[in-house]
């Protein structure tokens, strides 16, 4: 059991955006977490790596609490940001060696592991480049490889489709799948429902703060006999249900 | 870590010595002497008719030491990524912090022993006080300012008890200073001492109780970036900084204002600028500063010609600052789209500068009219004045130099 929240309930202020939000990702499976705008995805992210603090509740990584042990929890996390995030006086070949140092890796060994993965991205011409000048699909490429360089057990990834451009999007959907044999746990978030529906092995999916249902695609089928057959027709009803109520 | 933080500060200082070159340049550092000077030599007459046991000298000596202790933030040089590249860092992050912890506190250090040498001629003639006692009160000063970097840096840690902390920082960094500055003055200097490095050594110690806590990121990079941004704004003053960008308030109460606009067309560009002027921190807050001292010179000036003058003076300092803001919205790629000739940009700008001037103009009217009541010729030489200056300012400057503006740009 890589990622365990237990009634989480959080937000930024005083309002709770998520009320008592539960659920798990296992050793090596990918769980999508899909809900509307403003459903809590992106907060309950915030919480998983530590940038907001729960009201009450608690998430943990392999047993460990944020407030048990900082470094343990931390060191097993990647995360990458909805919108990517870079140092404006950082070129990319300090971006990586950003990464290695923060994560204590071998510099040998990333290297190689960077280099095929930059040729994936078609970035290991631009090593000398500054990111902040890059566009938004390349920047995202910067934070999807600084993230695959580690060898974390949890990957974070918020929407990580948009703006890339198919090629990549298929390159990262196969990296989720490698790391996912190698036992790695990977949380996602997305809009993009039928890749979801054809990666995911299991979904969560968040309404108003809270967990609507989870489950895995035959699952969620056999819930809702009259959706209809794909994870966006399910998801569709279930959504235009929670509005009406 | 280690070298982490060096190369941050290195980067750091190489930044601030390109702006400090800008600032001290030759003209600057010459009108400093001059003004270092005068002040001085201000300083050394009004000394001179001091004498021990004035009433308000130990309140002022208390005032100016307590902002003295206020000055200098911690200075961490995290930035935005750092919640994502430093992630699994976390734990090494106090070491790094307190690196931060250190280069800020000799910083400061050096600022309070600025100001308690140029207090110390008035310390000696309006209190009775042995160099010794001058020294104590060094001391104290260092050590009260050693906890209020101590509390900034707790400040970045989720500690348990967040209301202690939010005492904390009242208590730390205000009450408890003002306590033991004012029995320095007032009673006893040793004793202040020994409670200012009581103090301190109470808050270090705390430290092991919180620095293997997590980390605060969103308040520790919302605190630098607000650091860095008073610093950056300082040297806006003498020169462009490009990371200034400012920061936008909601300001519902301007909304009533701001809804006579007709949502017509040639409105488009009166929208824009009396939104954006109103809610833009920067212009509004420039055109509320000036505003403000220009009253409070007013206020305080009776005479003939002397107010007008600087009346008109104020109104086109205020004019003057705000022409820039024509081209705010040049970048928007929106405005160029939009299917609207810009003819009306000028006249919308010109309505928005009147309404802001003329406001402006009743204040300043107000305050000479109150202050110079019974002198005819000042009031009514600011009323015309005023309609003249807004009048040729609005309709016969502005445009001219606008359009050599766009000349220059294109």
């Amino acid at each position: 059991m890589t990622l365990e929240i237990s009634n989480l309930v959080g937000g930024y202020s005083q309002v709770p955006v998520l009320k008592d939000v539960t659920f798990d990702v296992k050793d090596g499976e990918l769980v999508g977490l899909i809900g509307l705008n403003g459903a809590g995805k992106s907060t309950t992210i915030n919480h998983i790596i530590g940038l907001l603090k729960p009201f009450s509740g608690s998430i943990k990584i392999n047993g460990t609490t944020l407030d048990e042990d900082v470094k343990k929890y931390k060191q097993q996390i990647a995360y990458i940001p909805e919108a990517p995030i870079v140092y404006k006086e950082l070129t990319l070949k300090e971006h990586l060696e950003m990464t290695m140092l923060a994560y204590n890796l071998d510099q040998d060994v990333s290297w190689k592991r960077a280099h095929k993965l930059l040729q994936m991205f078609r970035l290991d011409n631009k090593l000398d480049w500054f990111p902040d000048n890059f566009s938004k699909g390349m920047r995202q490429k910067v934070m999807i490889v600084c993230a695959f360089l580690t060898n974390a057990k949890l990957f974070i990834i918020d929407e990580p489709f948009l703006g890339l451009d198919p090629l990549a999007v298929n390159d990262l959907l196969n990296l989720i799948s490698e790391r996912k044999k190698q036992g790695a746990s990977i949380l996602m978030s997305t809009h993009v429902l039928d890749t979801a529906q054809r990666y995911c092995d299991r979904f969560v999916l968040l309404h108003d703060g809270k967990v609507r249902t989870e489950g895995t695609i035959e699952q969620l089928r056999d819930l809702f006999p009259d959706a209809g057959d794909s994870l966006n027709d399910i998801y569709l009803t279930l959504a235009r249900e929670g509005g009406q109520s | 870590m280690k070298q982490l933080f060096k190369r941050r500060l290195v980067n750091h200082l190489i930044e601030m010595m390109k702006y400090l070159r800008l600032v001290f340049n030759d003209y600057f550092v010459l009108a400093l002497l001059f003004m270092i000077g005068g002040l001085g030599y201000a300083y050394s007459n009004a000394l001179k008719q001091l004498h021990a046991g004035t009433w308000w000298a130990p309140l002022v000596i208390v005032g100016v030491l307590l902002i003295s202790v206020q000055l200098g933030r911690l200075a961490t040089f995290v930035k935005d990524p750092d919640y994502v590249f430093l992630l699994p860092k976390e734990s090494e992050m106090a070491d790094y912090l307190r690196r931060g912890f250190n280069y800020s506190l000799i910083l400061a250090g050096l600022i309070q022993v600025l100001i308690w040498f140029v207090m110390l001629p008035f310390v000696q003639v309006t209190t009775k006080v042995s160099g010794l006692e001058l020294l104590m009160l060094l001391g104290t000063m260092l050590c009260l300012k050693t906890t209020w970097l101590n509390v900034d840096f707790a400040r970045k840690y989720r500690l348990k008890q967040t209301w202690l902390l939010r005492g904390n920082r009242l208590l730390w960094r205000l009450i408890v200073p003002v306590l033991i500055l004012g029995n320095a003055i007032y009673f006893s200097y040793l004793v202040s001492l020994l409670a200012a490095v009581l103090v301190a050594l109470d808050s270090l110690l705390s430290r092991r109780s919180w620095v293997n806590r997590p980390l605060d990121w969103q308040t520790m990079i919302a605190d630098e970036n607000s650091r860095m941004h008073t610093v950056y704004q300082f040297f806006n003053l003498f020169t462009d900084v490009p990371s200034i960008a400012g920061s936008v308030k909601r300001r519902r109460y301007l909304d009533g204002l701001l809804g006579q606009i007709k949502l017509i067309p040639k409105n488009t560009y009166l929208y824009l600028y009396s939104h954006s002027i109103a809610r833009d921190n920067e212009m509004s807050g420039l055109y509320v500063r000036l505003m403000v001292i220009g009253t409070v010179f007013l206020v305080f000036i009776k005479g003939e010609a002397l107010p007008i003058i600087l009346c008109l003076l104020f109104l086109y300092l205020i004019g003057f600052q705000m022409i820039p803001f024509y081209f705010h919205f040049d970048d928007n790629a929106f405005v160029h789209i939009y299917p609207i000739t810009n003819q009306f940009q000028m006249k919308s700008f010109q309505r928005v500068l009147f309404l802001m001037l003329s406001s402006v103009a009743v204040v300043f009217g107000i305050a000479v009219i109150a202050v110079n009541f019974d002198n005819v010729v000042t009031i009514a030489g600011v009323i015309i004045g005023e309609a003249l200056e807004i009048w040729a300012f609005i309709w016969l400057y502005v445009p001219r130099r606008i359009l050599r503006g766009e000349r220059n740009r294109d």
